[in-house]
């Protein structure tokens, strides 16, 4: 008689557990669920803005190989260009080069940049990339691929990069970038910002918070 | 829209058939291939990156470069699927016509019922489905063999394991030792009508470059050609044979108990293991771009 009871009083609590459980729990949600419906609905924005440099254009920016050091090439793709650093046929570090017109969070984090490097703004992002920023648009990076090859060895390899060469291509404030068709996302808070509350087009307004040693 | 990749990627095998096969060769590239598998794991894997919010940053930005098509991504993803499916159709006729016959390595032997011309159709298309998928992915003209040769020398991980294993299963097995001089010969003397009617080349030819079949035929005998010397240097440099191929094969594929396992598993061998590894070489190369771009 006493179990029947508690069953009675128990069995509607655990039928209400388990529908309150069901009802919150993300249906299987992934937590890339957002981006990926964002980037396949129609007339979703390129990945690319079409005012980005094309990948070429930056294959001569980048350092040759020396010593026992050798530069290979891996990826070219618009805005975009990447280079491997091996040593020894292991790569160490992968070297890379991107157009930020168009990405502008990738440009924002440099905003509350307190170092320079070759006297551009500098930020280290994770624990394995250190990156610099050209005329607030072209973004240049060193990623560790080795634990043996440091911070040190990325700035320094950073500084071997044609900087100065890269400077000299056109800034993000001569360039009519039209994010006009990208959309902050709603709800989401990203660690981007607001492409709308930007002055000028293509150059991040507010800084945020990035993921930094 | 098809599968996102961030499940594709979460949903690569750990184990089984194709796994198996693939482990098999560690003895030809020791230690090179680990599988990798997981989106979130490959991102963290390849970046050495643990931060929650760096890894969904470079997430992010790898899903919408592999979902805007004009990347190319979605195309290598394309090529390495359907070669793959295609010239498994191929196998399973083959492996009807040797149902109940056979020792293994026999079998292995003859794998097809015409095994050179069909087996030396694959073994090109494979190739040069491996050429345009790599310039899809790394943003090269899809015509450039000399570009896909340097990158040749580089190769390592996953896309040299795939290599290894185009070597071995579509080469050596089929082929025997003189695969490559035999499959280019065939390759030659082919008409392109002959090719156009190739199941495995049919799958992929709408992005081999080639006005139509027999400029697609120049373009696979060009790339065969380019090709060889990288492929015999492999070869014997690794010491791969038929028989240690098959020898190591047998050890990671369990075949004795009975005839029809075996063929399941070879199926599975000829069907899987291009879009497997394909699968994880575009990730890398996507995780590397995002984790770059941000």
């Amino acid at each position: 008689m006493i179990s029947t009871r508690w069953l009675r009083v128990l069995v509607p609590i655990a039928l209400g557990l388990v529908l309150f459980v069901t009802a919150c729990a993300p249906k299987s949600s992934s937590r890339y669920a957002d981006i990926q419906t964002e980037t396949t609905r129609r007339n979703a924005p390129a990945a690319v803005t079409k005012a980005a440099e094309s990948g070429g254009t930056f294959n001569k920016f980048f350092p040759g190989s020396t010593g026992t050091y050798e530069v290979v090439p891996a990826q070219e793709k618009k805005g975009f260009a990447e280079y491997k650093l091996n040593k020894d046929g292991k790569t160490v570090a992968m070297l890379a080069i991107n157009d930020t017109a168009g990405l502008p969070t990738a440009a924002a984090k440099f905003k509350s940049s307190t170092e320079t490097i070759a006297g551009y703004p500098s930020v280290e992002q994770g624990t394995t990339a250190t990156g610099i920023l050209i005329n607030d648009r072209y973004q240049v990076k060193v990623l560790s691929r080795d634990p043996a090859f440091t911070r040190d060895d990325r700035v320094d390899w950073l500084q071997k990069f044609d900087l100065r060469g890269l400077a000299k291509l056109e800034s993000a404030e001569s360039v009519v970038v039209a994010p006009a068709n990208r959309k902050a996302k709603s709800g989401k808070p990203t660690p981007a910002n607001s492409p709308e509350a930007s002055p000028i087009p293509g150059l991040p307004p507010i800084l945020s918070p990035q993921p930094a040693t | 829209m098809s599968k996102p990749i961030f499940k594709i990627v979460d949903e690569l095998p750990t184990g089984g058939l194709t796994v198996s096969a693939l482990r098999s060769l560690d003895f030809v590239i020791p230690g090179q291939w680990n599988n990798l598998v997981g989106f979130d794991n490959t991102i963290r894997t390849v970046t050495g990156e643990t931060d929650e919010a760096l890894v969904q940053q470079i997430g992010e930005r790898a899903i919408t470069l592999f979902n805007d098509k004009s990347e190319g991504y979605q195309r290598a993803l394309w090529l390495y699927e359907t070669v793959d499916s295609a010239s498994g159709l191929l196998g399973t006729a083959a492996l009807m016509n040797r149902v109940g016959q056979d020792t293994f390595l026999g079998f292995l032997k003859h794998l097809t019922p015409k095994p050179e011309r069909a087996q030396s159709i694959d073994l090109s298309v494979k190739l040069v489905t491996e050429i345009v998928a790599f310039c899809q992915i790394n943003g090269i003209p899809g015509d450039s063999i000399g570009d896909f040769l340097a990158a040749l020398k580089d190769y390592s991980g996953e896309s040299l394991m795939r290599m290894a294993a185009l070597v071995s299963f579509d080469g050596l097995i089929p082929l025997g030792a003189s695969f490559t001089d035999k499959a280019l010969s065939l390759v030659k003397g082919m008409s392109p009508s002959e090719l156009g009617g190739n199941q495995t080349f049919k799958g992929v030819k709408d992005l081999i470059p080639g006005q139509n079949d027999a400029g697609k035929l120049n373009f696979i005998t060009e790339s065969f050609e380019a090709t060889k010397r990288w492929m015999d240097g492999f070869v014997s440099s690794k010491g791969l044979t038929q028989s240690n191929v098959a020898d190591n094969l047998s050890k990671f594929i369990d075949f004795s108990e009975d005839k029809l396992d075996y063929l399941g598993a070879l199926l599975d061998v000829s069907v899987k293991y291009y879009r497997h590894t394909g699968v994880q070489t575009l990730t890398r190369r996507l995780v590397e771009r995002a984790v770059a771009e941000i």
